[in-house]
Order: structure tokens, then C-alpha cells, then sequence
């Protein structure tokens, strides 16, 4: 995976009204700034601070990070499936990189 | 118990290992000797004074960190859960689930949670903003650690209430450089 490439994990029929597991994780070397490279030279602070979660169009949560979240960032939590909507989430870095994905949830046709 | 805390202590080299080490020997010492001999070895450990290996003696940086968050509110413990390795092997990769019973209610809710790493460069290592929408507090993800230390969960629910779980992990390789 390159730098930025995200992907949702998302159960692929849902009950309406359900909790559900959302998985997700991006490629990114998340540098603390600490570490030098094979030449001495050091790695300059390089990481992701931002990420925004909505759910249709409502903003459903919002993660401040910092270098010490670990490299290739995975981060699951809960969601409550209550409409079929698009689940989007923006990463965004200290050196102004966007990175964005989505993952539709639908609903169990019964 | 104890066993694991020597092993800490033979593992790292620093002056709070040390002290722990003192803290171990003395409480060995008291638990060999009996229970007649307790009370004195209690009372060498309070002339001793607490450590920084007490998670409810923060240093000075955490201590700042947590009165940012909680606004000086006590921290209840009981409603949220904090679960990580006992032994981490690899600072850079360390595993971490945070879960709580609170309500995720409209006028009811868990609005924030903080992870707190006692000593890494950066202790306020990450923050998450939630809302009703997630239905319940279930967060995992992985960290970097710096060393041996305390790391704290506190979870701030929208009634102002401040809920605290604290874990502590024993880590092998330095993750942060």
C-alpha cells in the first residue's frame, strides 16, 4: 500500500437499527521525528493528525492523533446502522495531505 | 506480584526501576519476615514516600495533561476498561481497547476520550471525539511506547463526569525513538 491508501471494513448486510464493527486502516509511516535513517540523517516528524468519521451527512466522530499512534494506523469502533448511508472518513497529515475513503452500509433486504 | 515487578526491575536500568526494586525487596522482605513484621516494613515504605511507578502520583507533565482534560473533576473508576498487554515486546506496536457501559444516549453520552501515555515525548498521545451515532464506547487501535509506564484512558461524558481506567505495560524496545 502506498502512502495515504485507506480501506473500511464494513459488515456487507446490515439489520437496521444494528451495532456494527467499523475496521479501518492507511498507509502511513506515521514518523515521529525521533529516529534518524541508515546515514544519521533524521526522519522528519511525518504523521497523521486528523481524522474525521461521518455517517451520511452528520459527523459522527473525530480523532485527534499524535506519532505515537503505531505505523500503517488501524482504528475500529462502533456504529449504529440506522440508515443506509455512505461511512466516510478523511485522514489528514501534518504536511497537509488528504486521504479519504468510504464505505457504503446497507441494509438486509428481509 | 512481585515476581514480575523483580523481573522489571532486573530488565531496565533507570532510577525509577530501582526504586522499584527497593519498593519489591522491602515488601519481601515484610511479607518473609510475617505478619508481626508488616507493619514495619509498611511503615519503611512510607518513609520512602510514594514513586513514580504510583499511578495516582503523576509527574508534572501528566499531571497537566489531566487537569487540562478532567478540569480539576475527580476521575471515577468502574465504568470504563482499559485493555493492554501486561509485557509489550515491541514498543511500536502496542495494542489498545477501550470500552465502557456508559450511555451513548442524545442527552446522554460520552463525548471524549483521551489516551494519556505517562512517559512518551508526546503523553496526550491521541484523543477521540465521539457523538450518540457510534452507539457505544468500543475503540481499539495500536500505539507506540516509549518505556515501561502507565497508560491512561479517561473518558468525559457530556454531563461532565469524568470516568478513568489505567493500565500498566512493561515494554521491551523502545518505540518512539
Amino acid at each position: 500500500m502506498s502512502i495515504g491508501e485507506a480501506r473500511i471494513r464494513v459488515p456487507e448486510r446490515v439489520t437496521r437499527g444494528a451495532e456494527i464493527v467499523v475496521n479501518a486502516i492507511i498507509a502511513h509511516p506515521m514518523d515521529t521525528g525521533f529516529f534518524r535513517d541508515a546515514n544519521g540523517q533524521p526522519i522528519p516528524a511525518y504523521f497523521i493528525k486528523d481524522v474525521v468519521v461521518t455517517y451520511g451527512d452528520q459527523q459522527i466522530a473525530r480523532f485527534t492523533w499524535t506519532s505515537g499512534i503505531s505505523r500503517d494506523p488501524i482504528v475500529s469502533f462502533t456504529l449504529k446502522a440506522d440508515r443506509e448511508a455512505p461511512l466516510a472518513m478523511v485522514w489528514t497529515d501534518n504536511r497537509g495531505g488528504v486521504f479519504k475513503q468510504s464505505a457504503d452500509i446497507k441494509f438486509a433486504s428481509a | 506480584m512481585i515476581l514480575r515487578q523483580t523481573i522489571h526491575s532486573m530488565a531496565a536500568s533507570d532510577g525509577s526501576s530501582r526504586r522499584n526494586f527497593l519498593r519489591t525487596t522491602l515488601l519481601t522482605a515484610a511479607g518473609m519476615l510475617g505478619s508481626g513484621s508488616l507493619l514495619e516494613g509498611e511503615r519503611l515504605l512510607a518513609a520512602y514516600g510514594p514513586g513514580t511507578d504510583d499511578p495516582e502520583v503523576p509527574n508534572e507533565e501528566v499531571a497537566r495533561i489531566l487537569r487540562a482534560i478532567t478540569g480539576g473533576k475527580p476521575i471515577q473508576k468502574g465504568r470504563l476498561t482499559l485493555d493492554m498487554p501486561v509485557v509489550a515486546e515491541d514498543g511500536r506496536v502496542v495494542p489498545v481497547i477501550i470500552e465502557s457501559d456508559l450511555p451513548m444516549a442524545s442527552d446522554d453520552y460520552v463525548k471524549g476520550i483521551h489516551l494519556v501515555v505517562d512517559h512518551n515525548p508526546d503523553a496526550h498521545l491521541a484523543a477521540f471525539e465521539l457523538s450518540p451515532g457510534i452507539g457505544s464506547v468500543s475503540i481499539s487501535t495500536r500505539i507506540k511506547m516509549k518505556r515501561t509506564t502507565w497508560v491512561r484512558a479517561l473518558a468525559q461524558t457530556s454531563k461532565g463526569e469524568i470516568w478513568g481506567a489505567y493500565a500498566r505495560v512493561q515494554v521491551t524496545l523502545n518505540g518512539c525513538g
